[in-house]
Protein backbone atom coordinates (compact mmCIF):
# COMPACT_ATOMS: atom_id res chain seq x y z
CA UNK A 1 0.00 0.00 0.00
CA UNK A 2 1.33 3.44 -1.28
CA UNK A 3 1.99 6.02 1.26
CA UNK A 4 -0.29 8.80 2.00
CA UNK A 5 1.46 11.62 0.65
CA UNK A 6 -0.16 15.39 2.43
CA UNK A 7 1.19 18.84 1.52
CA UNK A 8 0.16 21.45 4.25
CA UNK A 9 0.24 25.06 3.26
CA UNK A 10 -0.51 27.70 5.88
CA UNK A 11 2.00 31.04 5.89
CA UNK A 12 2.15 30.09 9.85
CA UNK A 13 5.67 28.49 10.01
CA UNK A 14 5.43 27.45 13.42
CA UNK A 15 1.91 25.67 12.43
CA UNK A 16 3.42 24.05 9.73
CA UNK A 17 6.09 22.25 11.73
CA UNK A 18 3.76 20.72 14.43
CA UNK A 19 1.75 19.57 12.16
CA UNK A 20 4.00 18.33 9.84
CA UNK A 21 5.93 15.89 12.75
CA UNK A 22 2.32 15.07 13.36
CA UNK A 23 1.26 13.75 10.54
CA UNK A 24 5.11 12.00 10.44
CA UNK A 25 3.84 10.26 13.67
CA UNK A 26 0.83 9.16 12.05
CA UNK A 27 2.99 7.04 9.07
CA UNK A 28 1.95 9.96 6.83
CA UNK A 29 4.65 11.39 4.28
CA UNK A 30 3.64 15.02 5.49
CA UNK A 31 4.97 17.50 3.88
CA UNK A 32 4.72 21.60 4.34
CA UNK A 33 4.73 24.68 2.61
CA UNK A 34 4.40 27.88 3.99
CA UNK A 35 3.79 30.26 0.56
CA UNK A 36 1.33 29.52 -2.23
CA UNK A 37 4.61 29.88 -4.23
CA UNK A 38 6.22 27.43 -2.37
CA UNK A 39 3.25 25.24 -2.48
CA UNK A 40 2.85 25.24 -6.57
CA UNK A 41 6.84 24.30 -6.10
CA UNK A 42 6.59 21.32 -4.52
CA UNK A 43 3.44 20.46 -6.29
CA UNK A 44 5.87 20.54 -10.05
CA UNK A 45 8.43 18.58 -8.09
CA UNK A 46 6.38 16.02 -6.25
CA UNK A 47 2.93 14.16 -6.19
CA UNK A 48 0.70 14.37 -3.22
CA UNK A 49 -2.80 12.85 -2.83
CA UNK A 50 -4.04 15.51 -0.72
CA UNK A 51 -3.08 19.42 -0.13
CA UNK A 52 -4.47 20.94 2.33
CA UNK A 53 -4.67 24.87 2.25
CA UNK A 54 -5.01 27.70 4.12
CA UNK A 55 -7.11 30.47 2.25
CA UNK A 56 -5.53 33.30 3.48
CA UNK A 57 -1.53 33.86 2.87
CA UNK A 58 0.75 36.60 1.74
CA UNK A 59 1.48 36.52 -2.16
CA UNK A 60 -0.62 33.72 -3.95
CA UNK A 61 -3.46 33.04 -1.96
CA UNK A 62 -5.15 29.58 -1.37
CA UNK A 63 -7.57 30.13 -3.60
CA UNK A 64 -5.27 31.11 -6.54
CA UNK A 65 -3.30 27.85 -5.65
CA UNK A 66 -6.16 26.06 -6.03
CA UNK A 67 -7.25 27.43 -9.44
CA UNK A 68 -3.64 26.07 -10.54
CA UNK A 69 -4.21 22.78 -9.03
CA UNK A 70 -6.92 22.42 -11.14
CA UNK A 71 -5.38 23.02 -14.22
CA UNK A 72 -2.16 21.43 -13.70
CA UNK A 73 -2.70 18.76 -11.37
CA UNK A 74 -6.39 18.08 -11.80
CA UNK A 75 -5.71 14.21 -9.72
CA UNK A 76 -4.91 16.18 -6.38
CA UNK A 77 -7.48 16.49 -4.18
CA UNK A 78 -7.93 19.70 -1.90
CA UNK A 79 -8.96 20.90 1.43
CA UNK A 80 -9.17 24.34 1.98
CA UNK A 81 -8.82 26.00 5.82
CA UNK A 82 -9.71 29.44 7.39
CA UNK A 83 -9.10 31.30 10.18
CA UNK A 84 -12.60 32.64 10.68
CA UNK A 85 -15.59 31.60 8.52
CA UNK A 86 -16.86 32.88 5.32
CA UNK A 87 -19.71 31.46 3.33
CA UNK A 88 -18.18 33.66 0.63
CA UNK A 89 -14.56 31.91 0.45
CA UNK A 90 -16.00 28.77 0.72
CA UNK A 91 -18.92 28.66 -1.70
CA UNK A 92 -15.67 30.17 -4.18
CA UNK A 93 -14.04 26.94 -2.86
CA UNK A 94 -16.80 24.70 -3.51
CA UNK A 95 -17.24 25.81 -6.76
CA UNK A 96 -13.01 25.71 -7.55
CA UNK A 97 -13.58 21.73 -6.76
CA UNK A 98 -12.43 21.96 -3.06
CA UNK A 99 -13.80 18.77 -1.81
CA UNK A 100 -13.74 20.27 1.87
CA UNK A 101 -13.60 23.49 3.96
CA UNK A 102 -12.33 23.48 7.65
CA UNK A 103 -12.60 26.54 10.12
CA UNK A 104 -9.89 26.86 12.02
CA UNK A 105 -8.79 25.43 14.55
CA UNK A 106 -8.28 22.16 12.49
CA UNK A 107 -8.38 19.04 15.09
CA UNK A 108 -6.11 16.63 13.48
CA UNK A 109 -8.33 13.75 13.66
CA UNK A 110 -10.80 15.43 12.10
CA UNK A 111 -8.51 16.92 9.16
CA UNK A 112 -7.53 13.40 8.73
CA UNK A 113 -11.10 12.07 8.47
CA UNK A 114 -12.17 14.47 5.64
CA UNK A 115 -8.60 13.22 4.25
CA UNK A 116 -10.38 9.58 4.62
CA UNK A 117 -13.15 10.71 3.04
CA UNK A 118 -11.94 13.09 0.28
CA UNK A 119 -9.91 9.76 -1.23
CA UNK A 120 -12.56 7.23 -0.25
CA UNK A 121 -15.98 8.75 -1.14
CA UNK A 122 -17.90 5.31 -0.90
CA UNK A 123 -15.63 4.37 2.24
CA UNK A 124 -12.35 2.74 2.40
CA UNK A 125 -9.66 1.37 5.38
CA UNK A 126 -8.57 3.62 8.14
CA UNK A 127 -5.76 5.05 7.00
CA UNK A 128 -6.91 7.40 4.44
CA UNK A 129 -5.73 5.62 1.60
CA UNK B 1 -26.95 63.74 4.58
CA UNK B 2 -26.00 61.38 7.77
CA UNK B 3 -23.18 61.17 9.73
CA UNK B 4 -20.56 60.71 7.52
CA UNK B 5 -20.81 63.57 6.29
CA UNK B 6 -20.84 65.59 9.30
CA UNK B 7 -17.95 63.74 10.71
CA UNK B 8 -16.12 61.98 8.33
CA UNK B 9 -13.36 60.90 10.74
CA UNK B 10 -15.61 58.71 13.14
CA UNK B 11 -16.41 56.84 10.38
CA UNK B 12 -13.01 56.65 9.63
CA UNK B 13 -12.04 55.15 13.18
CA UNK B 14 -14.57 52.99 13.46
CA UNK B 15 -13.28 51.73 10.04
CA UNK B 16 -9.41 51.86 11.47
CA UNK B 17 -10.42 50.16 14.82
CA UNK B 18 -12.58 47.30 12.83
CA UNK B 19 -9.41 46.85 10.60
CA UNK B 20 -6.73 46.55 13.33
CA UNK B 21 -8.73 44.53 15.91
CA UNK B 22 -9.55 41.81 12.77
CA UNK B 23 -6.63 41.49 11.41
CA UNK B 24 -5.14 41.64 15.60
CA UNK B 25 -7.81 38.94 16.40
CA UNK B 26 -6.51 36.94 13.54
CA UNK B 27 -2.93 36.96 14.43
CA UNK B 28 -3.96 35.78 17.94
CA UNK B 29 -6.40 33.11 16.67
CA UNK B 30 -3.00 31.85 14.86
CA UNK B 31 -1.38 31.95 17.67
CA UNK B 32 -3.70 29.52 20.03
CA UNK B 33 -3.99 27.28 16.45
CA UNK B 34 -0.14 26.90 16.83
CA UNK B 35 -0.48 26.15 20.68
CA UNK B 36 -3.26 23.65 19.99
CA UNK B 37 -1.52 22.03 17.32
CA UNK B 38 2.05 21.71 19.65
CA UNK B 39 0.01 20.53 22.77
CA UNK B 40 -1.42 17.36 20.28
CA UNK B 41 2.47 17.13 18.87
CA UNK B 42 2.99 16.54 22.76
CA UNK B 43 0.48 14.34 23.59
CA UNK B 44 1.46 12.25 20.36
CA UNK B 45 5.40 12.46 21.52
CA UNK B 46 4.19 11.04 24.90
CA UNK B 47 1.86 8.46 23.40
CA UNK B 48 4.77 7.18 21.09
CA UNK B 49 6.35 4.14 21.50
CA UNK B 50 9.30 5.32 23.50
CA UNK B 51 8.18 8.24 25.53
CA UNK B 52 10.70 7.98 27.94
CA UNK B 53 13.45 8.16 25.83
CA UNK B 54 15.79 10.85 25.76
CA UNK B 55 15.01 11.92 22.46
CA UNK B 56 11.35 12.00 23.84
CA UNK B 57 12.63 14.31 26.48
CA UNK B 58 14.66 16.48 24.31
CA UNK B 59 11.94 17.03 22.23
CA UNK B 60 9.44 17.43 24.30
CA UNK B 61 11.85 20.31 25.86
CA UNK B 62 11.98 21.85 22.48
CA UNK B 63 8.41 21.93 22.05
CA UNK B 64 8.02 23.63 25.32
CA UNK B 65 10.16 26.42 24.20
CA UNK B 66 8.52 26.91 20.99
CA UNK B 67 4.98 27.20 23.16
CA UNK B 68 6.53 29.83 25.45
CA UNK B 69 7.65 32.20 22.37
CA UNK B 70 3.86 32.08 20.65
CA UNK B 71 2.74 32.84 24.71
CA UNK B 72 5.36 35.78 24.31
CA UNK B 73 3.76 36.75 20.69
CA UNK B 74 0.25 36.26 21.88
CA UNK B 75 1.22 38.69 24.87
CA UNK B 76 2.57 41.51 22.47
CA UNK B 77 -0.89 41.28 20.49
CA UNK B 78 -2.60 41.23 23.47
CA UNK B 79 -0.60 44.65 24.49
CA UNK B 80 -1.29 46.13 21.19
CA UNK B 81 -4.88 45.67 21.62
CA UNK B 82 -5.09 46.68 25.29
CA UNK B 83 -3.01 49.84 24.08
CA UNK B 84 -5.14 50.55 20.84
CA UNK B 85 -8.13 50.28 23.29
CA UNK B 86 -6.67 53.05 25.85
CA UNK B 87 -5.87 55.54 22.94
CA UNK B 88 -9.55 56.98 22.89
CA UNK B 89 -9.67 57.41 26.96
CA UNK B 90 -8.55 61.02 26.23
CA UNK B 91 -8.75 63.27 23.16
CA UNK B 92 -6.40 66.02 24.67
CA UNK B 93 -3.66 64.41 26.48
CA UNK B 94 0.33 64.16 26.54
CA UNK B 95 1.85 61.11 24.99
CA UNK B 96 5.06 60.33 23.90
CA UNK B 97 5.63 60.11 19.98
CA UNK B 98 8.22 56.78 19.81
CA UNK B 99 5.18 54.43 22.01
CA UNK B 100 2.77 55.43 19.00
CA UNK B 101 5.01 54.72 16.07
CA UNK B 102 5.45 51.50 18.30
CA UNK B 103 2.52 51.18 18.41
CA UNK B 104 1.17 51.78 15.20
CA UNK B 105 3.87 49.69 13.84
CA UNK B 106 2.58 46.72 15.91
CA UNK B 107 -0.61 47.53 14.41
CA UNK B 108 0.03 47.56 10.96
CA UNK B 109 2.15 44.28 10.84
CA UNK B 110 0.10 42.21 9.40
CA UNK B 111 -0.92 44.34 6.55
CA UNK B 112 2.77 44.46 5.72
CA UNK B 113 3.13 41.29 6.25
CA UNK B 114 0.21 40.28 4.23
CA UNK B 115 1.95 42.36 1.30
CA UNK B 116 5.19 40.87 1.94
CA UNK B 117 6.26 44.21 3.07
CA UNK B 118 9.34 44.02 5.67
CA UNK B 119 8.11 47.18 8.02
CA UNK B 120 10.93 49.09 10.32
CA UNK B 121 10.39 51.66 13.23
CA UNK B 122 12.71 53.92 14.62
CA UNK B 123 12.14 55.47 17.85
CA UNK B 124 13.09 59.47 17.38
CA UNK B 125 16.80 59.33 18.75
CA UNK B 126 15.12 61.75 21.96
CA UNK B 127 11.79 61.60 23.50
CA UNK B 128 8.81 63.82 21.24
CA UNK B 129 6.19 64.44 23.86
CA UNK B 130 3.25 65.60 21.89
CA UNK B 131 -0.14 67.12 23.02
CA UNK B 132 -3.80 66.50 22.03
CA UNK B 133 -5.62 63.30 20.33
CA UNK B 134 -3.45 59.99 20.16
CA UNK B 135 -6.06 58.21 18.79
CA UNK B 136 -6.23 60.50 15.85
CA UNK B 137 -2.64 60.82 15.38
CA UNK B 138 -2.30 56.99 15.46
CA UNK B 139 -4.77 56.59 12.88
CA UNK B 140 -3.67 59.06 10.15
CA UNK B 141 0.04 57.68 10.81
CA UNK B 142 -1.25 54.02 10.44
CA UNK B 143 -3.57 55.22 7.14
CA UNK B 144 -0.29 56.32 5.65
CA UNK B 145 1.98 53.56 6.37
CA UNK B 146 -0.87 51.55 4.73
CA UNK B 147 -0.74 53.43 1.37
CA UNK B 148 2.95 53.23 1.42
CA UNK B 149 2.95 49.39 2.14
CA UNK B 150 0.43 48.94 -0.66
CA UNK B 151 2.32 50.81 -3.36
CA UNK B 152 5.72 48.81 -2.30
CA UNK B 153 6.84 47.08 -5.45
CA UNK B 154 10.34 45.08 -5.78
CA UNK B 155 12.46 46.20 -2.71
CA UNK B 156 9.49 45.93 -0.42
CA UNK B 157 10.57 47.79 2.80
CA UNK B 158 9.18 50.64 4.44
CA UNK B 159 10.84 52.22 7.28
CA UNK B 160 8.87 54.41 9.64
CA UNK B 161 10.85 57.43 11.76
CA UNK B 162 9.99 60.73 13.38
CA UNK B 163 12.04 63.54 14.96
CA UNK B 164 11.74 66.53 16.59
CA UNK B 165 10.67 69.31 13.92
CA UNK B 166 10.66 73.27 14.90
CA UNK B 167 7.72 73.14 17.96
CA UNK B 168 6.34 69.94 16.76
CA UNK B 169 7.63 66.45 14.91
CA UNK B 170 8.51 65.27 11.37
CA UNK B 171 6.97 61.74 11.11
CA UNK B 172 8.65 59.73 8.60
CA UNK B 173 7.09 56.99 6.28
CA UNK B 174 9.71 56.49 3.95
CA UNK B 175 9.52 53.19 1.17
CA UNK B 176 12.45 51.57 -0.90
CA UNK B 177 10.64 51.33 -3.78
CA UNK B 178 9.84 54.72 -5.87
CA UNK B 179 5.85 55.93 -4.87
CA UNK B 180 3.45 55.76 -7.60
CA UNK B 181 1.45 58.74 -7.78
CA UNK B 182 -1.65 57.11 -6.81
CA UNK B 183 -0.13 57.31 -3.30
CA UNK B 184 -0.69 61.18 -3.70
CA UNK B 185 -4.68 60.99 -3.95
CA UNK B 186 -4.56 58.22 -1.24
CA UNK B 187 -2.96 60.91 1.33
CA UNK B 188 -4.46 63.95 0.08
CA UNK B 189 -7.75 62.41 1.15
CA UNK B 190 -6.69 61.86 4.86
CA UNK B 191 -8.67 64.28 6.32
CA UNK B 192 -8.70 63.44 9.66
CA UNK B 193 -5.16 64.41 10.72
CA UNK B 194 -5.45 67.50 9.02
CA UNK B 195 -8.52 68.24 10.88
CA UNK B 196 -7.83 66.99 14.63
CA UNK B 197 -4.24 68.23 14.16
CA UNK B 198 -3.34 70.38 11.81
CA UNK B 199 -0.86 67.87 10.27
CA UNK B 200 0.18 68.21 6.57
CA UNK B 201 1.12 65.66 4.54
CA UNK B 202 4.15 66.25 2.24
CA UNK B 203 5.61 64.12 -0.62
CA UNK B 204 9.40 63.84 -0.48
CA UNK B 205 10.90 64.30 -2.86
CA UNK B 206 8.19 65.90 -5.26
CA UNK B 207 6.76 63.38 -8.05
CA UNK B 208 8.02 62.09 -9.94
CA UNK B 209 11.79 61.66 -9.10
CA UNK B 210 12.06 58.12 -6.82
CA UNK B 211 12.56 56.77 -4.22
CA UNK B 212 9.55 58.85 -2.19
CA UNK B 213 8.96 59.16 1.36
CA UNK B 214 5.79 60.96 2.92
CA UNK B 215 6.28 63.29 5.58
CA UNK B 216 3.68 63.61 7.92
CA UNK B 217 4.25 67.14 9.50
CA UNK B 218 2.83 67.68 13.17
CA UNK B 219 2.56 70.47 15.85
CA UNK B 220 3.29 69.81 19.53
CA UNK B 221 -0.63 70.70 20.37
CA UNK B 222 -3.03 69.77 18.86
CA UNK B 223 -6.00 72.92 17.80
CA UNK B 224 -9.01 72.22 18.89
CA UNK B 225 -11.12 69.39 16.98
CA UNK B 226 -13.29 71.56 15.01
CA UNK B 227 -16.38 68.89 14.25
CA UNK B 228 -17.90 70.03 11.11
CA UNK B 229 -21.40 69.38 12.98
CA UNK B 230 -20.78 71.81 15.78
CA UNK B 231 -20.07 74.74 13.25
CA UNK B 232 -23.29 77.02 12.49
CA UNK B 233 -25.08 76.48 9.99
CA UNK B 234 -24.05 72.86 9.27
CA UNK B 235 -27.11 70.55 8.01
CA UNK B 236 -28.59 69.03 10.83
CA UNK B 237 -29.26 64.76 10.13
CA UNK B 238 -32.39 65.10 11.93
CA UNK B 239 -33.70 68.02 9.78
CA UNK B 240 -34.55 70.02 13.03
Amino acid sequence: MDQLRLLFVDDEEELVSAVVERLELRGIDGVGATSGDEALHFLRESSFDVVVLDVKMPGIGGLEVLRTINRRHPEVKVILMTGHGSAKDNEIGRRLGAVAYLEKPVDLEDLLSTVDQALNPEGGGPDGR
Amino acid sequence: MGDDHRRPWQREGVLFFGDVIAGLSHELSNVFNIINEMAGLQQDILAGAQPKSADAADRLSELAGRIKAQVERGETLNQSLHSLAHSVDDANIAFDLGDTLELVSSLAARRARLARVELVVHRPESPVTLEGDPFVLLLTIYESIVAVVGAADSERRVEVSAAQHDSGAQVFITSADPLPPGVADEIAALEIGHLSWGAVHTLDPPFPEPPGRIILDVPAVAPALNAPADEEGQEDPDGN
